[in-house]
């Protein structure tokens, strides 16, 4: 059982041969929006992510809970301290690199979906596998129709997303997510736009489908129910974050 | 390396996916270029032809570079002596084993047409005149060596004369009565004193042509002259009236490699001058139309390209701006498929390969516009304007030089909306 005090501070096991997916030490990112002085969104963050974590995030609106998941899915970088991929420093990437270890390693779930606009579910699960090389880009349609299946969804390949429900373009999205078959799911209130029982559906999902390729799942949510659904959970109040045992608890309290 | 042709196809395929979610856009900003490719290429194929068609029709007037002219004439202002001239001409062909060469003799000939008798104007050329000139048929054929034995003379006649005769089949050998007064009621009655011609060509006639005109051999002209004139009461044509010929009427033509037209212009004159004696001056010339060095239809190219490019620059600023448009409400799109494992040098080609594949298409359709267009019957006579009797093919150079434009226009409108493309912020652009 991983303790979250271990995670924060970064602590590794005697022997140190596990490999961290993902590791941030003393992470800040503070903007500088013009004529105005600079704004801290996230202050002295540590993490880590391993192979098959359940990691939760909760926290208010505008607390940096976005700002963190871009971080974590190497679309932005610190201001300030390090982060790690694979054990690998972030900063010693070029910027190709980084989009190609991200198409490769990592799988967003938005919470608005993000699907393309008048491309089939095919296409859309299909497209990160354009940016693959060999048998994944080849294969890349069977390979998108067999991830579809598995989302339950065999029988609307060839729909627009406009023509599916809410729960439905997430489970395309949760699809296109894990077509490339990632280690790392990052899922930013992939439930905010849905029913509650379509959000516990589409959780499970999630959930069933990282378990079975071992992935990694860091949820973003306000939602202490869907929260409570992975192994550790931390809160965000303005940029900082904080392990605690219960994800209910900490949308009142303030634990130290 | 497999990631290049991975990247390469997908980067075409997500091109092309794009083209067809944003049909109408895409096909409001090629009907621009499709539009404009059309008529680079309509102008330029014009061009071509009305250029070719120029170089023929100086080619049929005044010979096909490079053309010699030799021309003599005494100190004293008679003509030169045909015969002597006839004899140098002919040494000084096999000396320097000239094949293509031709004597020209302008005179004229009274024919006894059913409608009455007409003098008619004779073109006496030697057989090969009709290779140096292109002389074209649309009758039978040009004279063959063998004809220049015959001792009835063959004419090769234009549609004026081939209609006056009433158009009889070639095959039956139609003649003509030459040399004699005319036989009134008959386009083949046997003159007295004359000879009869065989019809073996006709000519096609421009539209301006009005006056029936024919070709003869040299040597079957000059002896149908000299017999006529044995004749007394005969009436000869000539207009130098001289038994053997007017010397003066005369034109000796060579055709001869460009390469060497200037060494032998100086050779030939010079030996011509020697046979000739004291008492002659021999002049050679060239008279083709690329005597000159430069290309006399530069002029015309310039403002035809001009126009053209200018035509395809407007429609490339329609497409750069329409394109410019549409990348901004795409920023998002964009976004995700960086998220998604997208670098920006493939955002950047992916969107500079939709503005390519899509004005590749356009340039295609606009070429095959171009075609139809420049084929077709109407145009053919508004170019030809009666003169070009046998229009030249499509040029190749000109449906490839569309192909290249649309492909280079479709690079530099994709460039601009490329460059937004990669300056695109995922974070920003996900946000919501
Ligand atoms: N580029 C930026 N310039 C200025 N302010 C920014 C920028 N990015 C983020 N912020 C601010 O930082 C704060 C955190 O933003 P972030 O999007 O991470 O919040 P969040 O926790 O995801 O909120 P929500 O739950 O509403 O999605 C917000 O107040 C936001 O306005
Ligand atoms: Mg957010």
């Amino acid at each position: 059982m991983h303790g979250p005090a271990r995670r924060q501070l970064g602590v590794r096991r005697a022997g140190a041969d596990v490999v961290s997916l993902l590791q941030l030490q003393d992470v800040t990112r503070t903007v500088l929006p013009p004529d105005q002085p600079a704004l801290t969104i996230l202050s002295g963050v540590d993490l880590t992510v391993e192979p098959g974590d359940r990691i939760s995030i909760v926290g208010r609106s505008g607390s940096g809970k976005s700002t963190l998941l871009n971080i974590l899915g190497l679309l932005d970088l610190p201001t300030s301290g390090t982060l790690t991929f694979a054990d690998r420093p972030v900063k010693s990437y070029s910027g190709g690199e980084r989009d190609r270890v991200r198409g490769a390693r990592i799988g967003f779930v938005f919470q608005q979906f993000n699907l393309l606009p008048g491309r089939t579910a095919l296409e859309n699960v299909a497209m990160p596998l354009l940016y693959a090389t060999g048998r994944q880009f080849w294969r890349r349609r069977s390979l998108a129709a067999e991830m579809l299946e598995a989302v339950g969804l065999g029988h609307r390949l060839e729909s627009l997303p406009d023509r599916l429900s809410g729960g439905e373009q997430q489970r395309v999205a949760i699809a296109r997510s894990l077509v490339r078959g990632p280690s790392l799911i990052l899922a930013d209130e992939p439930t905010g736009a849905l029913d509650l029982d379509t959000g516990q559906s589409v959780m499970e999902l999630i959930d069933e489908v990282a378990t079975r390729t071992g992935a990694a799942l860091v949820t973003i949510t306000h939602d202490p129910a869907i929260a409570r659904r992975a192994r550790d959970h931390f809160r965000l109040d303005r940029g900082v974050l904080t392990p605690v045992a219960d994800p209910a608890l900490s949308v009142s309290g303030v634990e130290s | 390396m497999t990631g290049a042709l991975t990247g390469f196809v997908g980067a075409v395929l997500e091109a092309w996916q794009e083209l067809r979610v944003h049909r109408t856009r895409v096909l409001l900003s090629l009907v621009g270029v499709a539009v404009a490719v059309c008529s680079l290429t309509t102008v330029v194929a014009l061009g071509a032809i009305v250029q070719q068609a120029n170089q023929e029709l100086s080619e049929r007037s005044s010979g096909r570079p490079a053309s010699l002219y030799l021309s003599a004439y005494r100190s004293d202002g008679a003509a030169v002596d045909t015969e002597k001239m006839d004899a140098v001409w002919s040494e000084t062909l096999a000396r320097y084993d000239i094949s293509y060469a031709s004597r020209v003799i302008q005179s004229t000939q009274l024919v006894p047409f059913a409608t009455g008798g007409v003098m008619v104007g004779v073109q006496a050329v030697d057989q090969p005149y009709g290779e140096m000139h292109r002389v074209r048929m649309s009758e039978g054929a040009w004279f063959t060596p063998a004809d220049t034995e015959q001792l009835a003379p063959r004419l090769i006649v234009n549609e004026v004369f081939y209609d006056r005769m009433g158009r009889p089949d070639l095959a039956t050998h139609p003649t003509v009565a030459l040399g004699g007064q005319s036989v009134a009621g008959s386009a083949s009655g046997e003159a007295a004193g004359g000879t009869t011609a065989v019809v073996v060509g006709v000519t096609p006639a421009a539209s301006w042509e009005t006056e029936p005109s024919m070709f003869m051999l040299a040597g079957q002209l000059l002896a149908l002259q000299s017999a006529t004139a044995g004749e007394a009461g005969a009436t000869t044509t000539d207009p130098f009236g001289g038994g053997g010929g007017g010397g003066g009427s005369v034109q000796y033509e060579m055709w001869v490699p460009p390469e060497i037209s200037d060494q032998l212009t100086g050779i030939v004159q010079r030996d011509v001058q020697a046979a000739l004696g004291d008492g002659a001056t021999a002049d050679v010339f060239r008279q083709d139309y690329a005597q000159y060095g430069d290309d006399p239809f530069l002029v015309t190219k310039l403002v035809v390209g001009g126009i053209a490019v200018l035509v395809l620059l407007l429609g490339a600023l329609g497409l750069v701006n329409i394109a410019l448009v549409t990348v901004k409400q795409r920023v998002r799109e964009i976004g995700i498929r960086r998220s998604f494992g997208a670098t920006a040098g493939r955002v950047f080609f992916a969107v500079m390969m939709e503005s390519v594949v899509a004005t590749i298409a356009a340039g295609a359709l606009g070429v095959v516009a171009a075609i139809l267009i420049v084929q077709s019957p109407w145009v053919h006579d508004l170019v030809g304007q009666g003169t070009v009797t046998d229009f030249p093919p499509f040029p190749v150079d000109a449906a490839l030089l569309g192909l290249l434009a649309a492909t280079v226009v479709g690079a530099l409108a994709g460039l601009l909306p490329a460059l937004v493309a990669v300056r695109v912020k995922v974070i920003d652009a996900i946000r919501y």
